[in-house]
């Protein structure tokens, strides 16, 4: 019997969308992706360096992108939100600015984050204080290969990393662990100490969760090589000297002592929110999402990219935070249940 | 012994204050970083917290007779902060109310205190609705006021007239004089809260501890003048 070529919309181009179109492409299926902005590649596009490697996240991208090339049934359409998605039979209809309405036999969603509003925690002075910034500010700052200076221009003598920014934290409403901003800010601090050797760095944390393979390792090269101060204690708040600088508060927590110091700058280590995305596929009913407002899967433990939807998929971090090999690897695992529903479904249709 | 710990116990969860104010509370430290008290004291709002959290009823019955529960202002601040919604500062207040309710408090120097309060601001508080009131300010107990405050002092009802006060005037005024009416319903919401309770039994407990002191009178009474000078002088010991 001959396979029907089926069609799978994905619904944004970051990383994990690419990946997955890129291998239901190669499984011969029709793709289409769906972007909102003008370029795909998503948050890694503001990104400079990855952890734990410190490898540069452009050539995954252009990677992703080279290998669509291959792939006469693949397209991308870009400048494209979506505003809604109907079920009618089995089948999907998506509908998109521009009067686009586009048929698909499955939907895999790939919206991805949103990176927390450190403004939020007003006590950490972010939009207030010039010389307090985001890990993502900070990013862009190293990708823009000037030297690293305070709001006037020097070299900060001291820097300060604070972790869990937007997470762990009742207070704005997110309790869960991002779990990338520890390793991200430990590679920071490793990046600005190599840059500005006679800087002194202190990480504030209350956990180091570093889980991943080689996180340890950077962890370790930071204290041992860099003399990296990790501080166990929250801050509670931070604000202005006459000078500019900025006065913090915390409690060592190892020592039990209350501690307050002065630094040049601060750098907030911003968790992972839900995408405002989220929003509109849950208020038709057509998905559910979880208690922090991220997609929920049919399973957590066996399917985690099936939704509560037959033939509605996700991958990447609108699932959950995940770290960039953690989204590739989701994205392949959702391809493959992709898959699997596609197959099921055409034998079904030939049952019929 | 046993059975204080059991009662601390039951008083500890029947108390809605440390219901709410405990949740659990992962060390994070943020409340002793925003606290006053711990930038002047030996005292870590954290730490207290997490003795309260190992449910140790030994530590507890420590914590109670400890110069530590009194350090806090209760500025609340903790509560602004906490990741965790706890609120060290809520805990305090029942661990000072049990406290107040054993007997506890005459163990500690701070504890003791409490008589020195519910004499001063406790009776002014009943008398006349006020628990300070510039009258009490004696000039010569309080040098720190500086050479003004003779003059202020001695011409009060002027004084306090040019920044729009009403002191001890019947009408209504910052300082108004508190009308019988108020100061019955006044005294009934202390009855009714358990206030007056609270006032007794620390009377009762200093008046025992003044005795185990040896603070008596000619018949062998507690002498509890004596025993106010004693702990209004009373110096630190505990660091």
């Amino acid at each position: 019997m001959e396979k029907e070529q089926k069609h799978v919309a994905v619904i944004g181009a970051g990383i994990a969308g690419l990946h997955t179109a890129n291998l239901l492409a190669q499984s011969g299926h029709k793709v289409t992706i769906l972007e909102k902005e003008k370029y795909p590649g998503g948050h890694l596009n503001q990104w400079h360096h990855l952890f734990p490697d410190h490898s540069s996240p452009e050539w995954i991208i252009s990677g992703l992108l080279d290998e669509q090339l291959q792939f006469d049934h693949l397209k991308m359409i870009s400048s494209t939100e979506i505003t809604s998605i109907e079920k009618n039979n089995g089948h999907f209809a998506i509908n998109a600015g521009n009067e686009l309405r586009i048929y698909a036999d499955a939907v895999v969603i790939s919206t991805g984050f949103k990176l927390f509003d450190a403004r939020q925690k007003e006590e950490y002075g972010y939009g207030l204080f010039k010389n307090v910034i985001t890990s993502a500010d900070l990013e862009q700052s190293l990708k823009s290969g000037q030297p690293l200076t305070t709001a006037s221009g020097k070299t900060p003598s001291r820097v300060a990393f604070i972790h869990c920014i937007g997470s762990r934290d009742a207070k704005c409403g997110n309790t869960y662990c991002s779990k990338v901003c520890c390793i991200t800010g430990v590679k920071q601090a490793l990046e600005i100490s190599e840059m500005l050797p006679e800087t002194e760095i202190f990480c504030f944390y209350m956990d180091l969760r570093l889980y991943g393979s080689k996180f340890d390792d950077l962890y370790l090269q930071a204290q041992k090589k860099h003399k990296i101060q990790f501080i166990r204690g929250r801050l509670s708040e931070a604000a202005e000297t006459h000078d500019k600088r900025l006065q913090i508060k915390a409690e060592d927590t190892l020592s039990g002592r209350p501690l307050r110091m002065e630094v040049d700058m601060i750098v907030l280590l911003a968790g992972m929110e839900k995408n405002e995305a989220h929003q509109m596929f849950s208020s038709t009913k057509l998905l559910e999402l979880d208690e922090h407002g991220f997609f929920k899967s049919k399973n957590i433990q066996l399917t985690r990219n099936e939704t509560t939807q037959p033939g509605i998929f996700i991958a990447g971090t609108c699932i959950c935070p995940m770290s960039v090999n953690e989204t590739i690897e989701n994205a392949g695992a959702a391809s493959i249940l992709v898959n699997r529903y596609l197959e099921h479904q055409q034998l079904t249709n030939h049952h019929e | 012994m046993q059975h204080i710990e059991t009662l601390i116990k039951e008083k500890l969860n029947s108390d809605i204050r440390f219901v709410e104010g405990l949740n659990a509370c992962m060390n994070c430290g943020i409340c002793t970083a925003i606290c006053p008290a711990a930038e002047f004291y030996d005292y870590d709002p954290r730490t207290m917290l997490t003795i309260v959290q190992s449910g140790n009823l030994q530590k507890i019955r420590e914590l109670l007779e400890s110069d530590t529960i009194w350090y806090c202002g209760q500025c609340m601040s903790c509560k602004t902060r906490c990741p965790r919604h706890n609120c060290p500062g809520l805990v305090i207040s029942v661990l000072r109310k049990i406290s107040q309710e054993t007997g506890a408090f005459t163990q500690s120097r701070m504890g003791r205190q409490q008589y020195l309060l519910r004499k001063g601001l406790g009776n002014a508080l009943l008398n006349i609705g006020y628990s300070l009131h510039p009258s009490f300010i004696k000039p010569a107990d309080h040098p720190e006021q500086g050479p003004v405050w003779q003059w202020i002092f001695e011409n009060a009802s002027e004084i306090y007239k040019t920044v729009g006060a009403n002191l001890d005037e019947e009408g209504p005024g910052v300082l108004r004089k508190i009308d019988k009416e108020a100061m019955t319903e006044f005294r009934a919401i202390f009855e009714e809260t358990g206030c007056l309770e609270l006032f007794r039994l620390i009377d009762q407990y200093s008046s025992i501890k003044a005795l185990e002191l040896g603070i008596t009178n000619e018949a062998n009474q507690p002498d509890m003048d004596q025993y106010l000078h004693f702990i209004e002088n009373e110096q630190e010991t505990s660091y």
